[in-house]
């Protein structure tokens, strides 16, 4: 009696050690990829959003062919300009904002963005903590690019560990794609933008 | 046979706790390499390791003025400016003070500002041993971040293990409101040019 029992229980034992490994191998192989994929949310983009260490709010985007808050473009070029409030959520000054927003499906020829302070055209100064600050994120565009009527930028957030797993320090880091923002994209004629100064 | 194992078992169970124990109290590597601070308070000579430093006066103003290549500027900002004036002097080799925070009384760090471009009076000050010479030390600060605030006079932004002065400014006089008591509508940098260096 006792006997069967045991022999039963290794049975199932080993039935389930041979399945789990089969999974394994399977999701190594990634047999897993053909899973539908979780599409990033929308966001409101008439709201705050808590993004890792900021906290954003698009005010509007264009199109520019003009030198925008400062920033030079190469003849030819225009620029895809997205305002937006920004707030240090962290406890110091930083300036890690170069990836919060990306724009989706254009060509960008410099991948970055030029950031400057809308207040007075400063070039990628640090935020200060709880400080809200207007934010203008200038890409470059090919002269002939298409933008869409509508573009939706992708947000990126990143999450706070008190200790890192290499020297045990605080930091930010695993940058996730948090959601989508999708703003009307105005086209400014050349000279009705302000200097922002 | 049994005992031993019990054994084996009792002296497992003890160096399990012995590394959790250790591992919670022990200080972390950013705590094992963090600056070291020197406290002092304001009008009070600091001795950093490597500069001395006294905070001399700390200005308040809604606006900065200044000239940048030929043009006047008007800097406006979302808080407080906050224009630190200290003295620096070297202790024993000519180097450098590159490095100001405004450290609010819960911890916030406010780095010193980004926005003027390089000024002879602004960080990095070149000091030399023997010569006193003022440097200014320039913040946005929220109006709630100056009660009880200190300023981090630092060599190096990044400096692991080197001195910070860590100055109180608990004698910047401040109304019931915590706001500073005076605080000026406009603040020109360059009026208020104190000589940079050789005064005494």
């Amino acid at each position: 009696m006792f006997k069967t029992a045991r022999s039963r229980f290794q049975t199932w034992i080993t039935a389930g050690a041979g399945t789990i490994a089969a999974l394994f191998v399977a999701g190594l192989m990634g047999a897993f990829g053909a899973l539908p994929a979780h599409a990033p949310p929308q966001l409101p983009p008439d709201a705050a959003i808590d993004a890792g260490r900021w906290r954003v709010q698009s005010v509007r985007a264009y199109v520019s062919r003009a030198k925008v808050y400062g920033v030079p473009l190469k003849p030819g070029q225009k620029a895809l300009v997205l305002e937006a409030d920004m707030t240090n959520r962290t406890a110091q000054s930083d300036k890690a904002y170069f990836n919060v927003f990306a724009p989706d499906g254009l060509a960008l020829p410099d991948g970055l963005p030029m950031i400057a302070l809308t207040r007075d055209q400063t070039l990628t100064p640090e935020l200060h903590p709880g400080m809200t600050e207007r934010m203008a994120y200038v890409w470059p565009l090919a002269g002939d690019a298409i933008v869409p009527a509508n573009l939706s930028f992708g947000i990126t957030a990143e999450i706070f560990k008190p200790r890192d797993n290499l020297y045990g320090t605080p930091g930010w880091f695993n940058p996730t794609r948090l959601g989508t923002v999708t703003l009307p994209i105005a086209d400014l004629p050349t000279d009705s933008l302000g200097t922002g100064s | 046979m049994k005992i031993r194992a019990i054994g084996n078992l009792l002296i497992l169970a003890a160096t399990v706790a012995l590394s959790y124990g250790m591992q919670v109290s022990k200080p972390h590597y950013a705590e094992l390499t963090a600056p070291i601070p020197i406290d002092g308070a304001m009008h009070d000579t600091v001795r950093a390791r490597s500069f001395d430093v006294r905070l001399d006066k700390v200005v308040f103003a809604r606006t900065l003025k200044t000239d940048q290549f030929g043009q006047t500027r008007v800097l406006t900002t979302s808080g407080l400016w906050a224009v630190v004036t200290t003295n620096l002097t070297a202790t024993s080799t000519s180097t450098t003070v590159a490095d100001g925070t405004w450290q609010g009384r819960t911890g916030l760090r406010y780095h010193q500002t980004e926005r003027l471009s390089y000024r002879q009076d602004m960080p990095p000050h070149a000091v030399d041993p023997g010569l006193e010479r003022n440097g200014l030390f320039v913040f946005e600060v929220p109006p709630d971040q100056i009660r009880g605030a200190s300023l981090l006079v630092a060599a190096r932004q990044f400096a692991p293990l080197d001195a910070q002065a860590r100055i109180s400014l608990d004698a910047v006089p401040t109304g019931a409101d915590g706001q500073p008591a005076e605080i000026l509508p406009q603040y020109d940098l360059d009026a208020a040019v104190p000589s940079v260096q050789g005064k005494s």
